[in-house]
């Protein structure tokens, strides 16, 4: 029996279900409302933040003040780097410092150019997804450091935006026990809807599966209202300022 | 085996405080965190400023999509559908569990790993799970903790609020068949190494859903441990359970959501991890699910649709605020309020979800109309006027207490008449002379036993609020309204005794 073949059927089937059941949940919804069933789409005249929030900007030098001082805030660090000759020697040397034996970075050209390996000699490096028979998942969850590029960073929330795709891994920067991620100054924005509205404009299509916004290290206070970092994802989070 | 948090114990409200309130504990923390949440956010408005706006333009929002909900909904689904997720409608509880098992039974899967999820606690699915033999684990790390307990989430935003680290300890060391230190970083620590492993082997991961985007068939999940990511990262199988109401139309509109959210909940300007999840893994991606299932659940949601007094309900974003600025809440903690969803939102979700008002009547009563619930609603809703209408339904449904009644109409015919009102709050001054010392009526007979119980009961000021601003408060209309009628007869009859030369009158302690 081929079971891929019949989980295909199985979700066939659950699907030709589902669309009958939609008619009816949504004709119901539209009847609770005492009204046709709305198919042209609504004016929306709330849609988004207020006026005076659109028009809020901080300048290049508060963005960096404002992102660095609320991302120690939350436990997180930064490093306000020039290049990245810069960012290179300060991989390197926490990696020394903190005996890191296993270290995964996503696939991206500017990390490739850090050529981390020559820095590292004794550490072993993986670069996502490059290897198909690799379990990526498992090389993440035993990292001591991953290393990402952003895609998008927001100074208000001291968000860094990552998004996934075949060469950025969502585990590289959710997995290992340190996180390093850098951030190059023109993709430093102050608020996350400047952000946001890439993912408005460019539509359904141009999304990628994940969206991850970052503002800092994993954190609970589930204990007795006691602050603990790093309960699953990393504890200990780099954003490196760079440009 | 976890109790199911729920009416059949056939316990009130009543009886359910009163167990909360013996527990000093309960008592201390659930006062320290909604202390400490509530300044948090208090905190976080003022930073962030212009909230009225903030909470006008959020309400605004929900108001839209919620007026809408068809069109956004239908939206969604097929947006999502493009995105390749298998979207499931579940009209009942019943409906959504019978999905998930056959999810789970298709997949063969031996164990679900679960996120915080509010509608999962609904549908009692971690029961069901372990009823068909898989192994369901909540992730988060609060809830990990109570599902050892076999309890369920005393408060929406930290769920294990009502136990403290040497119960914690207990619980964690059991789970670990060594014996764990009293210390919060060896247990989180603990707890990150045993569900690290957990989130590797499991072939479901399960989800909540705090927004779903219309335009993009995105959906928005707010956390700050990680394990929400973990739950959609690693699992070859992913379901998320997202009540109906949760839509927003656009990305612009979540950046609205994600002002008011976190600030509401815990202060934070954002949680640590704000994750929008489109679609299941694309082909050459290396992780994230193979296949996602989204399903759609109204259980009672519908209920409130199309009722111009509870409609508003469906605006909620589930962020506890209203819990932490509750003074009953503060006092009872989650559990004395029996069903899934606490506080003041609890008190009015649960009977309007359940349809059967006249069941769960006495939670509307769990309140004292303050309307200290509104005012921290960051979508504005008018929780206290809702908790009115609930009562109001309830006694046109001929479920009233008949007393309770009699006094209702004693405190109309009292509020008719200005004049009237004004007399019996003198008689009251005049007659708390025999009860009240240092300013406390202790008091526990009468009228006042059931408040005095448990508290006291400050005596009248020499000048009444009323006197002072010439309005009165809800809190002293309530006050009154328990005392007014009866206390008068007994007054009246201290005084007779006293004129019949009664000694001083002070036999009460």
């Amino acid at each position: 029996m081929d079971t891929a073949k019949s989980h295909q059927n199985w979700l066939l089937e659950m699907e030709a279900q589902s669309r009958s059941k939609q008619t009816s949940f949504i004709n119901g919804i539209s009847a609770k409302l005492r009204r046709p069933m709305v198919t042209e789409p609504p004016r929306h005249p709330y849609r988004g933040s207020p006026d005076f929030w659109n028009a809020y900007e901080w300048d290049e030098q508060e963005r960096i003040d404002k992102f660095t001082e609320n991302f120690q805030s939350v436990g997180g660090h930064v490093e306000r780097l020039s290049s990245m000759d810069e960012v290179r020697s300060f991989i390197a040397d926490k990696a020394k410092e903190m005996s890191a034996k296993y270290v995964i970075r996503q696939n991206q050209p500017e990390l490739e150019a850090l050529h981390l390996e020559s820095e590292l000699p004794e550490a072993s490096i993986s670069v996502w997804n490059t290897d198909p028979d690799q379990h990526w998942k498992a090389r993440s969850a035993e990292a001591d450091i991953g290393v990402v590029l952003v895609d998008h960073a927001a100074a208000y929330t001291s968000s860094m935006v990552v998004l996934s795709s075949k060469d950025k891994g969502r585990s590289v920067s959710l997995l290992p026990t340190v996180l390093i991620a850098i951030i190059p100054l023109d993709r430093l924005k102050t608020r996350m809807g400047e952000v946001m509205v890439h993912f408005d404009e460019g539509g359904r299509e141009s999304l990628p599966a994940g969206i991850h916004f970052i503002s800092g290290p994993s954190r609970s206070s589930d204990i007795e209202n006691d602050l603990t970092i790093g309960v699953h994802g990393p504890g200990i989070v780099y954003a490196i300022i760079v440009g | 085996m976890s109790h199911a948090p729920g009416h059949s114990g056939g316990a009130t409200v009543k009886a359910r405080a009163e167990l909360a309130l013996n527990n000093e504990f309960l008592r201390k923390a659930v006062k320290f965190t909604t202390e400490r949440l509530k300044n948090g956010k208090l905190k976080a408005m003022e930073d962030h400023g212009n909230w009225e706006e903030w909470r006008e333009r959020g309400r605004q929002i929900r108001l839209h999509t919620i007026a809408h909900l068809d069109y956004y909904l239908n939206q969604f689904v097929d947006n999502a559908r493009a995105n390749g997720v298998h979207v499931h409608f579940a009209d009942t509880a019943q409906d959504a569990v019978t999905i998930s098992l056959a999810i789970a039974e298709r997949k063969s899967a031996k164990s679900v790993v679960k996120s915080k999820s509010m509608v999962s606690e609904e549908l009692h699915l971690n029961q069901a799970l372990e009823s068909i033999g898989v192994e369901a684990i909540e992730t988060d790390l609060g809830e990990y903790i109570i599902q050892l307990a076999g309890e369920a989430p005393s408060h929406i935003i930290i769920p294990a609020i009502h136990k403290n680290r040497y119960q914690i300890a207990d619980l964690l060391s059991e789970d670990a068949g060594e014996k764990l230190e009293a210390d919060t970083k060896v247990l989180a620590g603990y707890v990150r190494r045993r569900l690290r492993a957990k989130f590797l082997e499991a072939d479901i991961g399960m989800t909540g859903c705090n927004f779903a985007i219309a335009e993009t068939g995105s959906m928005v999940l707010f956390e700050n441990e990680g394990n929400a990511r973990m739950v959609t990262t690693l699992p070859k199988t992913q379901i998320t359970l997202m009540g109906m109401e949760r839509i927003i139309p656009s990305w612009a509109d979540l950046e609205v959501m994600a002002t008011l959210l976190p600030r509401s909940a815990t202060g934070q300007k954002l949680t640590m991890y704000m994750s929008g999840i489109t679609g299941p893994r694309r082909s050459e991606d290396a992780d994230g699910p193979d296949e996602m299932h989204i399903i759609i659940v109204d259980n009672g949601r519908s209920l409130q649709l199309g009722d111009p007094e509870f409609q508003e309900l469906l605006n909620c974003i589930r962020c506890g605020a209203c819990l932490n600025a509750c003074p009953v809440y503060r006092h009872i903690g989650g559990h004395a309020y029996g069903g899934t969803y606490s506080g003041p939102i609890g008190a009015v979700l649960t009977p309007s979800l359940q349809k059967n008002i006249a069941e769960w009547d006495d939670i509307a009563n769990a309140s004292s109309l303050c309307g200290a619930c509104y005012e921290a609603c960051p979508v504005k809703i008018p929780l206290h006027e809702m908790l009115v209408y609930l009562r109001r339904r309830k006694v046109e449904a001929g479920h009233g207490n008949k007393v309770e009644g009699a006094g209702m109409m004693g405190f109309g015919a009292l509020l008719s008449k200005s004049g009237r009102f004004k007399t019996v709050l003198k008689l009251g001054k005049l007659g708390q002379k025999f009860v009240a010392r240092n300013g406390e009526i202790r008091l526990k007979v009468g009228p006042l036993k059931g408040w005095n119980t448990y508290r006291v009961t400050p005596s009248l000021p020499k000048k009444s609020f009323r006197e002072q601003w010439g309005t009165m408060d809800a809190e002293i209309r309530e006050g009154l309204k328990e005392m007014a009628p009866e206390m008068k007869q007994r007054m009246e009859q201290i005084v007779k005794d006293r004129t019949k030369g009664g000694g001083n009158g002070h036999g009460h302690s």
